[in-house]
């Protein structure tokens, strides 16, 4: 009896990997622009096999497992955040912007400085990563997924369980986030020339 | 440049298509040497590490959520006590039953949990206080883990052990997407050496 179980879970663990394995870097990487560090990417991939391991049988009926999963990722990666903001300990990020359900059609008009001199040329890759770092959580994740990973607007709704106007919202204030550090990083620059 | 979305309101910006471009070119490490080997080798090592830790009666009961007819079935062959009809997940519980044990006496407690709908991943955290503990966790008084609940009625069987005279407190809740909901059962153990005397 005890034999027959462990070849059970022997055998789940083969067809776990064989589900898994091939995915798991492209989460990885999803998960180390979220988070911007090895280790917290690492914990957060970590946590999602573990999350994942009892719901073999449902693993197996997916048609879009890596979909799936990243939403999975994306439950747990939001309830840290919120854990961390919620706990005493403080982790710098930003915080999460609750009124973001109705999108005013002139918000998309940004009237922050343009980056028009942001020619693709001009851009210091260095000026960008250092702006990416210092980007909320939160504006690092759909960034990542919609304007890295390809996702569009209705499965990042569906990913990340938002309203597509919430999330067009989301998006326009990460980007804008993401022009402003960077005009930042680039006056900084500049100062150093 | 692939993966323009029709929907994006920035898809004719060309600045912010510019450094969209420069955002795939920046480097993204790829795991280090051995991690997804060891990732998912520890997915499999802690989930047989929860199995072992569940005590083989509650690990019965857990492995098996059954339906209403199924459920009345195995309560009564459990000789289950007490049945908590917690609600639909998002409506509220009034209820607060109470029962009564013997010093060292140990029982299944059951508490129903009625869904309106199939929930994955959804956590149920157990709590005993005061005069009891959840039998086989060695006098532990926490336990949680994660489960999905079926659409209708699913039961949850707790062993429950009355260590010391005096009142005591089980409490279950439920969570899922953000939602909570938490059913309490008020004990009293009684201890018949002490009540002669």
């Amino acid at each position: 009896m005890r034999r027959a179980s462990r070849t059970a879970e022997t055998s789940d663990a083969v067809e776990f990997e064989r589900l898994l394995r091939d995915h798991v870097p492209a989460l990885y990487r999803s998960a180390y622009r979220w988070t911007g560090t090895v280790d917290r990417a690492e914990d957060l991939v970590q946590q999602l096999l573990v999350r994942l391991y009892p719901r073999l049988a449902e693993l197996r009926e997916l048609d879009q497992l890596r979909p799936w999963a990243l939403r999975v990722m994306y439950r747990i990666f939001v309830d840290q955040l919120r854990r961390e903001r919620s706990s005493p300990v403080q982790f710098g990020a930003e915080p999460l912007v609750d009124d973001e359900s109705h999108v005013d059609d002139e918000a998309w008009l940004d009237p922050a400085p343009g980056p028009a001199e942001l020619a693709e040329q001009q851009i210091v890759q260095e000026s960008l990563l250092r702006a990416w770092e210092r980007l909320g959580d939160e504006h690092r994740a759909v960034l990542s997924m919609h304007d890295i990973e390809d996702y569009t607007l209705p499965e990042l709704a569906q990913i990340m369980e938002v309203p597509l106007g919430t999330l067009k919202s989301r998006l326009h204030r990460a980007r804008a986030r993401l022009r402003e550090l960077l005009a930042a990083e680039r006056m900084i620059a500049e100062d150093r020339v | 440049m692939t993966g323009k979305d029709p929907q994006d309101p920035d898809v004719a910006d060309d600045d912010y298509q510019t450094l969209r471009r420069a955002l795939r070119r920046m480097p993204t490490p790829e795991p280090r040497a051995g991690f997804v080997e060891r990732a998912l080798a520890r997915a499999a090592a802690q989930q047989r590490e929860t199995q072992a830790l569940l005590p083989a009666r509650l690990r019965h009961f857990l492995s098996r959520w059954e339906t209403w007819a199924g459920a009345a079935l195995g309560a009564a062959a459990a000789a289950a006590v007490a049945f908590f009809l917690v609600r639909p997940i998002d409506t509220a519980v009034n209820e607060q039953p109470q029962l009564a044990l013997t010093i060292h006496e140990t029982r299944n407690v059951d508490v129903l949990i009625d869904s309106e709908r199939e929930l994955k991943g959804a956590t149920i955290r157990i709590a005993a206080s005061g005069s009891i503990a959840l039998d086989g966790f060695d006098d532990a008084q926490h336990a949680d883990w994660q489960t999905d609940l079926d659409r209708g009625s699913n039961l949850l069987s707790l062993p429950v052990v009355a260590r010391t005279a005096g009142k005591g407190q089980l409490v279950a809740v439920i969570e899922h997407g953000g939602r909570t909901r938490r059913v309490a059962v008020e004990l009293t153990v009684i201890d018949p050496e002490a009540s002669r005397s």
